[in-house]
């Protein structure tokens, strides 16, 4: 595909510290966007995201996963931090406001919505795409949420080798 | 080789595709026979319909029935597409963007005129652009629309509006565009009008994406197909009734049920959807279809429209086109007795006419007759899509999908040139013989010099032709041999000769 989604990004991270596309700028970044109190889709793809980074230990290095919260009301910092080192400690979380988490889903044409369950609780159905980000933060290659890990290690080595004559 | 294609097209499938190629012909900005009763182009009888799916049944037929004949196909199919990237076919959307009507006049305020028919929303049009545009790449390996800007949407008048509007894209970058506003959606669909998410006008979409995987290899269409599901089960796409769901409201998320119920709705959709969710649309149809059949005593059958509430006051005209829709639906649904019940039916009742060797039914805004039998002909029914279900086969839609042609196609030999004049009635490949059957003659409707290619033919490849099981030259790649045809030539890798008039003649070019 042609794509060329225009990237940008300003957010705080779960250490509290403000970042944007720039920040990461020298590695890949690898992008998935959920909310932690997901019960299936993000638990399963972080899962799987962070299995194909063990398959590809010579690139991991070189890339930094992210994961940007479609929930800003209950993601804070903290929740973020707490819910990945846990659980998925390649990962690095990323809030903000409502606007600022509206900008980013925009940006990557993410699409999210929240759904009452009733008692104050609700779900936030979202697009299950991951992102692949150059060092420059340009996009590079995007897949659905169905890969395999195989799959999903052979497309971060597919990516990342083809694009090393440009870095 | 199927049945299909060694059978050979009857007159009335000929007449068909000579209608699509007559209104191909006409002159820019003519479209005779082609206007509907609505005004604007706003409603399901506009020209981009009529475009589609003439294009749509041209494809079709190449696929499943003359699939030797590219010649056949592909100048029509050309022009239908260039057709559908003038000015008087999309501008409607610099009035429709702005919003008004019953779906969106509530938020009619955060919207803006648009002129841009791709831009956002109106995948009423959009879809069809990109997947014909894809499908024509597809069956002709022409990359044509591949080039940087060959899909220009450009208006300017020399009366109002100020500079000229002009928006470029190519097939990959419309089918890019097209995906993401799929992706942003969350994968429910991309709007027609405003704030209007239609499961119909989403299905062209998903044929292109899946155009798209043929062409240059991927799974977007995998991935849509799947996701749209999933999307989807949230409101079901069935009502209480037992019919598809029209659409689903942006900004409610509550789908419109067809309680009417419109037989458009349910046919339309479920001839396209067949291509990718084939059980659940077979497992659905005969209930379906069995509330929208009127039957008569000798067989024949019509459609029971149900007419639309006016609102506020108004009267809405919209071009339905249920008899034509539940047509095409019968014919992808492979059922015979309901399609050859409403062909009969359109053949007694509905005034079927032939013009320069084109066949088609023209437009009657009257309802019925005193009997009460059905006479209304919408454009889109009478030009199109009567024809569409002659030359459509079972499942004709689903094997375009999910039984992909190979590359091979193009270096067997096949019609790869031939004059106006040309009907063709019969054109396969038979890989096992290596011979080339054609049934070809020449139209005494039109004027053309009768002459044909045939090709490729490897260069030192020797050859046979046959005319009406007699052997009439041989050849050795350009050489000819011997030859009882005085137009005969061989150069460029292809046989040319020139048809003469009479009847339709068989032809078989074998390499020997």
């Amino acid at each position: 595909m042609l794509t060329d989604l225009p990237i940008t990004f300003a957010l705080t991270d779960h250490f509290g510290t403000q970042v944007d596309q720039s920040s990461y700028a020298g590695r890949w970044m690898l992008v998935f966007f959920g909310f932690t109190n997901c019960r299936a889709v993000c638990p399963r793809n972080l899962g799987k995201l962070s299995e194909a980074l063990a398959l590809v230990p010579d690139l991991a290095d070189d890339i930094q996963p992210l994961y940007f919260t479609v929930d800003p009301a209950r993601d804070t910092p903290a929740v973020m931090r707490a819910f990945l080192e846990e659980r998925f400690p390649r990962f690095t979380g990323l809030t903000g406001n409502e606007a600022e988490i509206g900008r980013a889903k925009d940006s990557f044409g993410v699409f999210a919505r929240r759904v009452e369950e009733g008692e104050g609780q609700y779900q936030m159905p979202h697009t299950a795409l991951t992102y692949l980000l150059d060092r420059r933060g340009r996009y590079r290659s995007h897949w659905p949420s169905v890969l395999e890990v195989e799959e999903i290690g052979e497309r971060i080595r597919q990516t990342l080798e083809a694009r090393l004559d440009e870095d | 080789m199927t049945a299909w294609e060694t059978k050979a097209l009857d007159s009335l499938q000929i007449g068909h595709i000579r209608h699509y190629d007559n209104l191909s012909r006409q002159l820019p900005n003519d479209w005779s026979l082609m206007k509907g009763r609505g005004i604007g182009q706003d409603d399901f009888g506009g020209y981009r319909f009529q475009l589609a799916y003439m294009a749509y049944a041209l494809a079709l037929a190449h696929r499943h029935r003359l699939p030797a004949a590219p010649a056949v196909f592909q100048p029509i199919m050309k022009r239908l597409i260039d057709k559908l990237l003038l000015p008087e076919v999309w501008m409607y959307w610099h009035n429709v963007s702005r919003g008004g009507s019953v779906f969106n006049a509530h938020l009619a305020q955060n919207y803006k005129e648009e002129w841009n028919p791709v831009g956002r929303d109106n995948i009423m049009y959009s879809a069809y652009v990109q997947s014909l545009t894809l499908l024509y790449h597809y069956l002709f390996d022409d990359p044509v629309y591949e080039q940087e800007g060959s899909i220009t949407f450009r208006f300017w008048s020399y009366f109002w509006g100020g500079e000229a509007k002009e928006f470029k894209y190519d097939q990959k970058s419309l089918n890019d565009h097209l995906y993401w506003m799929m992706v942003k959606s969350g994968y429910i669909g991309v709007a027609c009008e405003p704030n209007c998410v239609f499961q119909i006008c989403n299905q062209p979409a998903i044929l292109g994406f899946r155009m798209h995987d043929l062409v240059y290899g991927g799974s977007i269409a995998e991935e849509v197909t799947r996701e749209y599901e999933a999307a989807w089960k949230e409101f079901g796409r069935v009502g209480e009734n037992g019919h598809y769901h029209i659409m689903l409201a942006e900004d409610t998320r509550v789908p419109r049920a067809n309680a009417a119920a419109y037989p458009w709705v349910d046919a339309w959709l479920g001839t396209l959807m067949n291509m990718w969710n084939r059980e659940f649309v077979r497992e659905n149809y005969p209930r379906q279809v069995r509330d929208y059949l009127i039957g008569s005593a000798d067989g024949l059958l019509s459609v029971r429209s149900t007419p639309r509430p006016s609102i506020k006051g108004e009267t809405v005209v919209n071009d339905d086109c249920d008899f034509g829709w539940v047509a095409a639906w019968a014919s992808e649904m492979g059922d015979e007795e309901t399609l050859s019940g409403l062909l009969r039916y359109a053949d007694r009742y509905l005034s079927p006419n032939w013009r320069d060797g084109g066949l088609y039914y023209p437009r009657n805004d009257v309802e019925g007759d005193e009997f009460g039998n059905r006479l209304l002909v919408e454009p889109q029914t009478g030009n199109v899509l009567l024809g569409y279900s002659r030359l459509n086969v079972a499942d004709g839609l689903w094997k375009l999908y999910n039984e992909p042609w190979t590359k091979e196609r193009f270096k067997q030999p096949a019609l790869r040139e031939a004059a106006d004049d040309i009907d063709v009635s019969v054109a396969f490949y038979d890989a096992a013989d290596r011979t080339l059957h054609l049934a070809m003659g020449r139209s005494r409707d039109r004027k053309g010099t009768g002459r044909v290619g045939l090709g490729p033919v490897p260069s030192e490849a020797r050859w046979a032709l046959g005319c009406d099981g007699v052997e009439v030259a041989l050849g050795r790649g350009e050489e000819i041999l011997s030859s009882a045809f005085d137009t005969l030539s061989a150069s460029d890798g292809m046989i040319r000769f020139d048809c003469t008039g009479g009847p339709s003649r068989s032809f078989r070019l074998a390499l020997l």
